[in-house]
């Protein structure tokens, strides 16, 4: 990976976040993912990579520091999220397909209305990509009639669909019967080959070792440790990485 | 036979106490249907309905001018019969539609049953008994036209197509009222059902975007805004709708642009619509908050604005939700428009009433308000056979368990 400036795709500096409550979510958080990159977040639950990765798209707010995505600035300036917004996809633990639209409108609702695109052009394209997750003969469905790996498999495909420049999962297999993790992450490891950005927050060890280019531990709302997989798993620097794996693994 | 038999014993006398239980109540059901039966056919006296038959349907609106309430009863009549059967051609993507279920001929032969015999019981002239053998003729020719070429119509035109009802309402409003080179017939000669239901389709259409503005409002985060809605509903909601009607006659003068409630029935109306959007907002406010968080989420991380996530993700979910709740409003609306007679105006209630201190049909009451409950009961029944329907085509649950299993 060549990390020359106008590589970067996500770069966030010292973010802080406290919610309203008082409480102190993210304490300072850096981070750079370059283009093409796979960078899988790890930790605790309640230590903030969520939150942190929601900030990418402005799903969550922050209060200090900067995060800038493809060289633009994540401010308050609302026209400028709605443009970031295009350019980073976002696949959820609970799925969120749209449960009164089918499968394929499910898939050209987005590129259509926010990109302007002709319909049967995005028809044809929700179909290919559908038929790349393995779902295309239940386009006519709806969400409700899939397993939850369907499910997701779809969502993938509807992040897909703008054609983002990031994705971003945020702990995709978590909410999934264990036999159907499989599917979705055979997915994202086919997506993983390719040019797109990807961020995961993910208890998938095995998923990290084999597709990451780098793993991140967060803890407590900060960053602790941050290695190719290789070193993170086999050699972690920092005692709180190894507590956290002798729990996991 | 035996099937029915046993289907009878495992339903009606599955215990003893169930069979007691089953004996008692048909006794009971049928004493009183015997008893109405008798008194129907053989005391009641329907030489009262009879003879006000016009007045109830349309109160002294002018005969000469009446064929234009026709014309709109026909093209409302079409309307829905196109509807109807683009509904049937045009199944859910994920099912196999029937175009004529069971159902649909049910209530098609029902109808045409009541538009053969309900002119002949009213013994109306020849020739305005076949206007309602027409009107069922259009209803059923336009349904299976609509069911058998439907498909052929592009996707444009069909989208556009719901717009036939706003348009017809505009249509109805310069039918019924004039202008636009029609005889002008004030509102003090509209009346009967012609009054009621128009008074009541204008609330219930007005009402339901209204009541979505308030809902949104209400869960805003603007604070102004949210505090005018929750005091808006929480006024409404705490007085008694009589109150307001009697209020509304003095006061919507000043508080509505001129023109928008000059007299009486108009002012009514508004009365009408601003009571049953405050109850319409508490029911879609509970269907908004039924939608989960993350489709909103969803929707803005791939770039909606948030005009088009509340258009094409929330709402759409929260008003399926909120569906049989708001059709229970819009029926208790319909019910409300009796009161509109304790105001002076002649709807169906205020008709009859008249009718009934008439000497002439003096000890008439039962066969009056008999006829009343029927017809308000029809119309309700109508709503709800609607909302069912549209609640089955929205819903994709009911679905689930059918799917085809892989």
């Amino acid at each position: 990976m060549t990390s020359s400036p106008s590589n970067l795709m996500i770069e966030a500096r010292g973010v802080e976040k406290w919610y309203p409550n008082g409480y102190h979510a993210l304490r300072g958080v850096d981070l750079t993912v370059h283009r093409g990159e796979v960078v899988v977040v790890m930790g605790p639950s309640g230590s903030g990579k969520s939150t942190f990765i929601r900030t990418f798209n402005a799903l969550e707010d922050f209060q200090k520091g900067t995060i800038r995505i493809d060289g633009n600035s994540l401010g308050n300036d609302l026209r400028q999220i709605d443009a970031i917004r295009r350019e980073v996809g976002m696949v959820f633990q609970q799925f969120n397909l749209f449960p009164h639209l089918t499968v394929l409108d499910n898939l050209v609702l987005a590129p259509t209305l926010v990109r302007g695109r002709p319909r049967a052009q995005v028809q044809a394209q929700a179909l290919s990509l559908l038929d790349r997750v393995g779902i295309k003969e239940q386009a006519q469905k709806f969400p409700g009639q899939l397993s939850g790996g369907q499910q997701q498999r779809v969502a993938i495909a509807r992040a897909l669909c703008m054609e983002p420049r990031i994705l971003l999962f945020d702990e995709p297999t978590s909410s999934l019967d264990p036999e159907m993790v499989r599917e979705v992450l055979d997915v994202m490891r086919q997506l993983a080959h390719e040019d797109i950005t990807m961020v995961v927050v993910t208890h998938e060890v095995k998923f990290a070792e084999q597709v990451a280019d780098r793993v991140v531990l967060m803890a407590e709302g900060s960053v602790v440790e941050e290695a190719p997989p290789a070193q993170f798993f086999k050699n972690p620097k920092h005692e709180r990485t190894r507590r956290f794996l002798d729990q996991i693994l | 036979m035996n099937l029915l038999l046993r289907r009878l014993r495992a339903d009606l006398f599955a215990t003893p106490a169930d069979g007691a239980l089953s004996l008692g109540l048909i006794a009971l059901i049928s004493a009183a249907a015997v008893g109405l039966v008798q008194w129907a056919c053989q005391k009641a006296q329907w030489a009262v309905i009879q003879a006000n038959s016009t007045l109830f349907a349309v109160g002294r609106y002018p005969e000469a001018q009446q064929w234009r309430l026709w014309l709109l009863t026909a093209l409302l009549t079409a309307a829905t019969g196109v509807s109807w059967g683009l509904l049937r051609s045009h199944p859910r993507a994920d099912r196999e539609g029937q175009l004529w279920p069971r159902n649909d001929r049910l209530v098609l032969g029902l109808l045409a049953a009541v538009a053969l015999w309900v002119p002949w019981a009213l013994r109306l002239a020849p020739a305005l008994q076949s206007r309602w053998w027409l009107l069922a003729a259009l209803l059923g020719a336009s349904r299976w036209l609509a069911g058998r070429f439907g498909s052929h119509l592009s996707r444009p035109l069909l989208r556009l197509f719901p717009l036939v009802w706003p348009l017809l309402y505009l249509i109805g409003m310069v039918l019924i009222s004039g202008g636009l080179g029609l005889m002008p017939v004030p509102p003090s000669q509209w009346g009967g059902l012609l009054l009621t239901l128009l008074t009541a389709s204008f609330a219930i259409l007005l009402c339901f975007p209204l009541g979505v503005l308030l809902a949104l409002g209400r869960r805003s985060d603007l604070p102004l805004l949210r505090w005018s809605a929750v005091v808006y509903i929480e006024f409404i909601r705490g007085a008694p709708l009589i109150t307001l009607l009697f209020l509304g006659q003095n006061i919507l003068g000043f508080l509505l642009p001129g023109g928008l409630a000059p007299d009486r029935i108009w002012r009514a109306a508004w009365v009408l619509t601003f009571f049953a959007a405050a109850y319409l907002a508490e029911a879609v406010r509970s269907g908004l908050a039924a939608v989960p968080k993350g489709q909103a989420e969803a929707a803005r991380s791939l770039g909606l604005s948030y005009p088009q996530t509340l258009v094409r993700v929330v709402l759409p979910q929260a008003l399926r939700v909120a569906l049989p709740a708001m059709v229970g409003q819009f029926i208790s609306l319909f019910q409300d428009t009796t009161l509109l007679s304790l105001i002076g105006l002649l709807e169906l209630l205020g008709v009859a009433r008249t009718v009934m201190a008439n000497p002439e049909f003096l000890g008439n009451n039962r066969e009056v308000y008999l006829t009343l409950a029927l017809l308000f009961w029809s119309c309700c029944a109508a709503l709800g056979l609607g909302s069912r329907a549209l609640e089955k085509r929205l819903d994709p649950q009911t679905l689930s368990q059918s799917a085809s299993r892989p």
